[in-house]
């Protein structure tokens, strides 16, 4: 049976990326600041 | 891995575009991204290709020949970031972006406006990295960064200000990476066809999936260590100066936290990639599926954890040697899996050699003795002598050239029908894959004797008795340089005509990308493909 993506069903996938997105982005920004204050 | 039980519509979409340099600029198109992704690599290797033939030109008989040292310390480094950062890593994300979304039934990347911008902070970086050597020739400054690729503190603190235009560029570079990855990610968590378990995900997009993560968990790294690197030089900070209280081999330590993981950053997708060609050409399933997809994670995991064995000769205190080169040499065990089962997944096949065939196999033997020489050096015992010789310089291109480049050409052979919807002319292909291979030997094979007979790399000069090997290298190098030509030749005559690609190009190719017809419409997978 061929189904189109749906709008709806496009939508909550492109949400759910964005919310990871921002978490990944943020994690990663995390890791760089924490690097600025290491020290050995 | 999945198959399919229903095909895509064969229909084109009638949609606006708007045309000429609007289009690149604007779009969003996966398809189109990767294309631009695949061309700035193309462009970035023959400037770091020319950037390098300049350095073999240099060694190619003992003394000075062609150009001052600072001169030639330059185009080390330059080369090295623009083949690393410019040419490899792009190429890798052009496949990503064109074939990702293909195989795993998406109708696009997650995030399309993160991904134009992704590409479009690449060209500024590439510019501002090569920028400074333009600006000496017009009498601004002292030229480009001549650290090495390796940014090493102190020199680095004390350099001129091709240091501070390096560092913005691998700023930029980073941030763009990791909109890449973070896309990547995403991508494929959430996008994936209907019935696309993570254990039916074509390998090339596993390898990318890996690739991704170590991206996110060592550029930031990458970029902490350069921005404190930037504070030292300009605002009175002393994380890398001793007589401040700082200390030179943090720089090393974080440096390499990222640059090993860089490593495999330029490899996974590569091995991702080889078990598609292979399985097609041997016309047999992949073998050992999840055992490929167990090793990928393990050495992800593993590639973070053995940086040090980069500077040994640095001095560290002796459990940390040997845990270093155990972990080091534990890399192995995950890399013999993958060699078993891509030698697995052509045993007893009906294989054929086409290009994208011969590539792959090229690629096993030379990326094989990569692997060996690298068990050599992370020896503690054995690293001491070999450690900044051109031993390590061969060792490094057996990894990224015949690893890496001869790995993305396997791609771009492999998947050029589907993109351009017209067959590359084999002859000219085969002609390419044997010079490459032969000439690449006669460059680097040299630099392994020479680095045994004790050359340090990163000299201008060298002393009599290396004479000979370094101008085998130099000749060798020329001739591999030269037949890259014909590879350029090759796609650009594919991209304007050529025979008739059919939508399953090869014989024994499998995949949802060979369901698309070749080449595939704007828009692609508005249908959802049914995985079974």
């Amino acid at each position: 049976m061929e189904q189109p993506f749906s709008n709806e069903d496009l939508e909550r996938r492109r949400a759910a990326s964005r919310r990871l997105g921002w978490l990944i982005a943020a994690a990663a920004l995390l890791l760089y600041l924490a690097g600025l204050f290491i020290k050995r | 891995m999945s198959s399919v039980t229903t095909t895509h519509p064969v229909e084109q979409h009638a949609e606006y575009h708007p045309g000429g340099l609007l289009r690149w600029l604007t779009t969003t198109n996966h398809k189109d991204i990767g294309t631009m992704y695949m061309t700035f690599a193309l462009i970035m290797f023959f400037v770091g290709g020319i950037m390098i033939l300049a350095v073999r030109a240099e060694l190619f008989q003992p003394g000075l020949q062609l150009m001052k040292p600072e001169f030639f310390n330059q185009l080390i480094g330059v080369h090295a970031l623009v083949m690393i950062f410019a040419a490899l890593m792009p190429a890798a994300t052009g496949f990503a972006n064109w074939m990702i979304p293909l195989m795993i039934g998406a109708p696009d990347m997650a995030l399309p406006r993160l991904n134009n911008w992704g590409f479009w902070l690449l060209p500024p970086a590439a510019f501002l990295l090569t920028l400074p050597f333009s600006l000496a020739l017009l009498g601004f400054g002292d030229g480009a960064i001549a650290t090495g690729w390796t940014f090493y503190a102190p020199l680095s603190v004390q350099g001129g200000w091709g240091v501070d235009f390096a560092i913005l560029a691998v700023h930029i570079l980073g941030i763009s990476s990791i909109m890449g990855s973070i896309n990547i990610i995403v991508t494929i968590f959430n996008m994936r066809a209907p019935g696309m378990t993570m254990m039916k995900l074509p390998l090339f997009a596993w390898g990318w999936l890996i690739t991704a993560f170590l991206l996110i968990a060592t550029l930031p790294v990458l970029a902490g260590a350069v921005t404190m690197l930037l504070t030292d030089r300009h605002f009175g900070t002393h994380f890398f100066d001793a007589a401040g209280g700082g200390d030179p081999i943090l720089f090393q330590h974080l440096f390499w936290f990222f640059g090993h993981p860089e490593v495999y950053i330029l490899l996974l997708p590569v091995w991702g990639l080889m078990p598609h060609v292979l399985s097609t050409f041997s016309r047999k399933p992949v073998y050992g599926y999840k055992a490929q997809v167990y090793s990928f994670i393990a050495i992800g995991i593993l590639s973070v954890v053995v940086w040090a064995h980069h500077f040994f000769t640095a001095g560290m205190p002796i459990p940390a040697l040997i845990y270093f080169m155990f972990s080091t040499m534990a890399i192995s065990l995950p890399l013999a899996v993958l060699f078993f089962c891509w030698i697995a997944t052509m045993w007893k096949g009906a294989m054929s050699f086409e290009t994208p065939m011969l590539f792959a196999v090229g690629f096993i033997v030379l990326f094989g003795i990569a692997g060996l020489t690298g068990l050599i050096l992370a020896d503690v015992a054995a690293d001491a002598q070999y450690h900044h010789s051109y031993f390590v310089v061969a060792h490094f291109h057996y990894a990224l050239f015949a690893g890496g480049i001869m790995g993305v050409m396997t791609g771009v052979y492999y998947w050029l029908p589907k993109w351009t919807g017209h067959m590359y002319n084999e002859t000219l292909g085969k002609l390419h894959f044997w010079l490459t291979v032969i000439s690449f030997n006669l460059t680097f094979i040299p630099q392994f004797f020479l680095g045994l007979a004790g050359m340090p790399r990163r000299i201008p000069d060298y002393a009599l008795q290396f004479a000979e090997f370094n101008a085998i290298s130099t000749i060798g190098a020329f001739i591999l340089g030269l037949s890259q030509l014909l590879f350029a030749w090759n796609v650009w005559a594919c991209v304007r005509g050529g025979k008739k690609a059919e939508s399953r190009s090869w014989e024994g190719a499998e995949g949802l990308e060979w369901e698309l017809p070749s080449p595939p419409p704007h828009h692609t997978w508005e249908i959802q493909p049914q995985i079974k």
